[in-house]
């Protein structure tokens, strides 16, 4: 096996970004071959594609869409474009390459879910890739792909692009919804639902970007070619965005079940030169730490990596080596979980901070005997208290970091300096005060 | 005191019936009054805001407070927002960010440097991790690939600009 | 919502609630005890202190209580060991940056901090790191103190500004722990029901300006009454001790208030606080013997009134009238002029109107959610009493009588809230044209005190001090009980008909008292300004 180019097989050519260049490489051509099948027809097709979200949590696709009340409600379809998982990426480039092919597969998506309204909601940070999917969204308006009476078949959606302004929990689709709605982006109480009761009350889906461009390529194929790439359980391919001490991160598309280590060494060109893997973080910063033993056997599909008591999450993958103080890469996981926490439940805005000043104490030379096991009784107290996931997410890392690492953390309590920069300099956030 | 201007007025009377409700704006026009304030909310912005929608003052100052795009203080004409989190952090984003302010003459961050031009912020994870260490200007495309060296002359360059962006972005989102 | 009910098991006893209930209201419903902050029964549900976590059989997750529904059968606890440590520790994170300033602090003694720390604490302190600081001593509005760091950020007092005052000047401003209650500069929580959010803040962080560092929570008793603020009649309590009444809350009643009162019916207390009132009966001029209106004197409310009595009924009520106001309570309306209509023979009762805010179109005045323009608890108890007494005056035909010189002695019993009554300097000096005037008050009043003429003032009794009932707007019967004694001699309605009539009246039943024994200090003397 290696990489597959099946989603981003056009992503190379800079033409694929216009509606011509789209439309030359086979773009377009599935809407039309969409509005014609029965809506239950594309979702039943999805479900047996076994497509799963490609966002973070893996719930399968069809069965989310399956989810909608027939109450006669306006429904509407976001897609999910607030990549802000630390590791993750492939969405910004997925949006950069081929706008069109998120478009086409939303108006699928939307003709499915029989919705008239979709957004996109993309993070703000991200003007870059918003600059040309407005380009791509004015292009198809006036192609007649978008709008009322889409090409003749009675079929109406509008999508619009929502912009949003630096806040990590509207990836989380109820603080996305929230946002959406001109709030701050709280997640929301569940139930009700998003599917049941989500923007403005009303009957919602909430996809990723890559879920939703995935569905070309599922109307085009049809489910029982789409599951030649994966696993049983975790069909089709996935775009994963590597990081970290590679000779070449960047954005891969593999076929789930793709061995770890290949992705490594093969794609990634491997460690740099004198280096050794020492762990890598494989589905974005939430998701707990696997040690290079770990890494040995690991395949990348949803399920290996839960036997090993991690996530495959957004398939962001950091590889750590052996230069990395791991008391360090955990301060800055745990500052951005403090930093992003929302504010409104109690556990996860008073951990999140608890945990990042019990490391920084420690980064700093000031641990203190029992810290260590502190960090996890805090660590394991925010776990599943809260309205959403953000405090397991800031919880995941330190509980895993501190277990597989506990000699690292250990020392540096002991002799008030990292174990790996013994001379201490530029760990933490040490230079902000 | 702060006023939108006629054109920002206009912006703001589409951009409130653009959603489904009028609350759905409240980002956007504050993206348009943060820039024609010199890329900073002041409380005169939301005043102005809260009048020109119709919306009670806190509900907006909710979200100006909420999401890190906003500036609640005064800003320099190049907000450089340093990526440090986890791979920008391992790839030396924060040494990058220390270097730069030294660079610029300010020792803080949210420091507006003497000469105006500067404002220095830690940020989080923008979406970058292949091309750490990186960094963002305004609300500019991504600056990408770093290396100390690069990450001091593009101080330097944009001094000797002193202050002119060619691209006009926020503008056109 | 259903009124059926359906079976489910709590902490182990099977119980019926009512079906569509959450959680947490059923277990309220059966009195069981459950820790929670953010959760209000009047306002929506926000989810977020994490508190009220409960054990659901079948369901290895914790679940919060105020946001399930019960369905039938389910089996719920919340004493197992795994709720009472997850408790623990979302009360210890609601904790670590907690001030613990409880010596200080104005909700020491009712505060769910440390009622739940009595319950799920007593542990010893992990948070070694130095806490977040935030703003302290934060003027919220004319009435309405913050102090941020004791704040636990359940939004209740957000949630209240949103839905029910809906005048939205509070927010939530930034986010995580750094996340801050505040109001916008310039738009201070300026709106007549802010008090409540003092009431709804379960811990110490919104405090009211006109309570704060007066008195202990714990050194106040307390007495449930009807408020006599507005023709509302909104079910409060009233907090005292020796040295005064304190303040007032409201208390739930679904009928008329719900859990709110508005902040102009927090200030009644003030007039009936020792500093406002009469305590001795007043006669001056030529009815007392004490000199042609040179002087006065003092005499035992009791003596006056039998004195008043034995002259009204010596003149068989020739030339008298009774002015009424809607403050009092309806036994009181029916005993005294059951003396003037059954012993005097007067048809002569006249209704004091008083409008606050204008013409009469004013006492129609509704605020949308409590206050109405009718200041009077009683007015339609007063109506209702004129009319089984078949009287149907006009205050003009007061005028003329006074005028003519028909009527030469009034008896007016005076409101209790002289505030209310933007008319009362005018009406005294109306009325004081009469040759004999008897008031009956029980605030004091210079006005009153100045006229010289043939005067008797005779102190009355509030309305904590007595019994009765009041009839609200919508024609509510509302029973008041008397809860304590601050003008130990001062008289009801009631009790002057009787002693008008010629009878004795019984010794007063015993109470608590707060005239007795009371100690001057700093604090109460700046009290009793309104």
């Amino acid at each position: 096996m290696a990489e597959v180019k099946y989603l981003s097989e056009h992503y190379d050519k800079k033409e694929y970004r216009s509606l011509e260049g789209y439309k030359k490489h086979g773009g377009y051509e599935q809407l039309p071959k969409a509005l014609k099948m029965e809506a239950a027809k594309i979702i039943d097709e999805v479900k047996a594609a076994g497509l799963r979200g490609r966002g973070g949590a893996g719930f399968p696709c069809g069965m989310k869409w399956g989810f909608l009340p027939n109450n006669g409600e306006p429904r509407y379809l976001l897609c999910n474009a607030d990549e802000s998982e630390p590791g993750t990426f492939k969405d910004r480039v997925m949006m950069e390459r081929a706008p069109h092919q998120l478009i086409e597969g939303m108006l699928i998506a939307a003709f499915a879910v029989k919705s008239h309204k979709a957004y996109i909601y993309i993070r703000g940070e991200y003007t870059g890739p918003a600059m040309i999917l407005k380009q791509a969204l004015a292009e198809a308006k006036a192609a007649g792909y978008i709008g009322k009476n889409i090409l003749g078949s009675g079929f109406d959606c509008d999508i619009d692009l929502f912009i949003g302004a630096g806040a990590y929990i509207c990836g989380e689709e109820t603080g996305l919804i929230s946002s959406l709605e001109g709030y701050k982006g709280q997640p929301k109480l569940k139930p009700p639902f998003p599917a049941v009761q989500g923007y403005l009350r009303k009957p919602t889906i909430v996809n990723n970007v890559e879920t939703l461009a995935s569905v070309v390529n599922i109307i085009r194929d049809g489910a029982q070619a789409y599951r030649k790439y994966g696993t049983e359980k975790s069909p089709g391919t996935k775009l994963f965005s590597i990081s970290g001490n590679v000779n070449k991160p960047g954005t891969y598309e593999v076929p789930l079940g793709y061995k770890l280590m290949d992705l490594i060494n093969n794609e990634c060109g491997g460690m740099k030169p004198g280096r050794s893997l020492k762990a890598v973080i494989p589905g974005g910063s939430s998701a707990p730490v696997l040690t290079a033993k770990e890494c040995e056997n690991a395949s990348m599909d949803y399920e290996c990596i839960a036997s090993l008591g991690s996530m495959l999450g957004s398939g962001a993958v950091i590889v750590i080596d052996d230069s990395n103080c791991m008391v360090d890469v955990l301060s800055t996981i745990s500052h951005f979980y403090h930093h992003e926490s929302c504010g409104q439940c109690t556990p996860c805005r008073e951990g999140t901070g608890w945990v990042e000043k019990i490391i920084h104490s420690i980064v700093h030379g000031h641990g203190k005997a029992g810290d260590v096991d502190l960090l996890i009784k805090v660590a394991d107290n925010m776990k599943g208290r809260t309205i959403c996931a953000l405090a397991d997410a800031a919880a995941l890392p330190v509980t895993s970091f501190v277990t597989k690492f506990r000699g690292e953390f250990e020392y540096f309590v002991a002799n008030r300096k990292s174990m790996v920069k013994p001379n201490g300099a530029n760990l933490g956030d040490a230079h902000v005060h | 005191m702060f006023k939108l201007s006629a054109e920002g007025l206009n912006y703001v009377q589409s951009e409130l019936t653009r959603y489904e409700t009028k609350q759905s704006a409240i980002i956007r026009c504050l993206y348009r009054a943060q820039d024609e304030n010199g890329g900073w909310v002041s409380n005169d912005v939301i005043n102005a805001l809260s009048e020109a929608m119709a919306i009670p003052a806190p509900q907006i100052e909710e979200v100006a407070t909420f999401y890190t795009m906003f500036n609640r203080k005064p800003v320099g004409k190049y907000h450089i927002q340093v990526c440090c989190t986890l791979t920008c952090g391992m790839m030396g984003g924060r040494e990058l960010l220390a270097l730069m302010m030294k660079e610029a003459g300010v020792k803080e961050m949210g420091e507006v440097s003497k000469d105006g031009l500067f404002t220095f912020s830690k940020v989080e994870c923008l979406g970058s991790c292949d091309t750490a260490p990186m960094l963002q200007i305004n609300r500019e495309p991504y600056t990408e690939n770093l290396t100390f060296e690069k990450g001091l002359k593009l101080v330097q360059d944009l001094r000797t600009k002193g202050g002119k962006l060619e691209s006009q972005i926020s503008k056109e989102l | 919502m259903s009124t059926n009910t359906i079976p489910c098991t709590i902490n182990g006893k099977d119980v019926e609630v009512k079906e569509g209930s959450t959680i947490i209201e059923a277990m309220k419903a059966n009195g069981v005890e459950i820790a929670h902050y953010c959760w209000h029964p009047g306002l929506s549900v926000a989810g977020v202190c994490r508190m009220c976590m409960v054990e659901i059989e079948g369901n290895p997750r914790l679940q919060i209580a105020c946001n399930t529904q019960v369905v039938k059968g389910m089996k719920i606890n919340n004493t197992s060991d795994k709720v009472k440590d997850a408790v623990k520790w979302t009360l210890d994170f609601h904790l670590i940056n907690h001030p613990l300033d409880c010596p200080i602090c104005d909700q020491a003694g009712e505060c769910g901090l440390q009622d739940q720390y009595m319950h799920y604490g007593k542990y010893e302190p992990e948070m070694a790191e130095a806490k977040v600081k935030k703003h302290k001593v934060v003027d919220l509005g004319p009435r309405v103190v913050l102090d941020s760091e004791r704040c636990i950020l359940c939004s209740r007092c957000v949630r209240f500004t949103d839905e029910v005052s809906k005048t939205n000047e509070l927010g939530i401003f930034n986010r995580g722990d750094r996340a801050d209650i505040s109001t916008f500069p310039g738009k201070p929580l300026d709106n007549n029901y802010s008090m409540n959010t003092v009431d709804i803040c379960p811990v110490g962080a919104l405090t009211s300006k006109d309570f704060r560092f007066r008195q202990r929570a714990w050194l106040l008793k307390e007495h449930q009454t009807v408020c006599t603020g507005c023709s509302t009649g909104c079910s409060t309590k009233v907090f005292f001790n020796k040295e005064g009444l304190f303040r007032v809350k409201p208390v739930y009643n679904e009928q008329v208030n719900g859990h709110w009162m508005c902040d102009i019916g927090r200030d009644v207390y003030k007039f009936v606080n020792k500093e406002a009132r009469l305590f001795d009966a007043k006669v001056s001029g030529k009815g007392t013997g004490a000199g042609n209106g040179l002087g006065a004197e003092w005499i035992l409310p009791k003596r006056a009134a039998l004195k008043v009595g034995e002259t009204l009924r010596a003149n068989k009520g020739k030339g008298v009238a009774l002015v009424l106001t809607g403050q009092h309570t309806v036994e009181e309306y029916d005993a005294l002029l059951g003396f003037f209509k059954n012993d005097l023979g007067s048809d002569r009762v006249f209704h004091w109107v008083n409008t606050v805010g204008g013409g009469p179109e004013s006492l129609e005045a509704f605020d949308g959610l409590l206050l109405r323009g009718d200041r009077n608890p009683n007015t339609a108890g007063l109506k209702e009493s004129l009319q089984k007494f078949g009287i149907k005056t006009q205050w003009k035909e007061l005028l003329e009588g006074l005028a003519s010189g028909a009527i030469t002695t009034v008896v007016v019993a005076g409101p209790e809230n002289q505030t209310f009554f933007p008319d009362f300097k005018a009406k005294v000096v109306e009325l004081s044209k009469a040759p004999r005037l008897i008031w009956l008050t029980a605030g004091k009043n210079l006005d009153l005190d100045n006229l010289t003429g043939d005067v008797t003032l005779i102190p009355l009794k509030s309305y904590l001090e007595k019994s009765g009932t009041f009839v609200n707007h919508a024609g509510l019967r509302q029973k008041i009980a008397k809860g304590l004694t601050i003008v130990p001699n001062a008289l009801s309605l009631t009790e002057v008909a009787e002693l008008f009539a010629g009878r004795e009246i019984e010794a007063a039943e015993s109470c608590s008292s707060i005239g007795v024994g009371r100690v001057q200090n700093e604090a109460t003397t700046v009290r009793g300004s309104l």
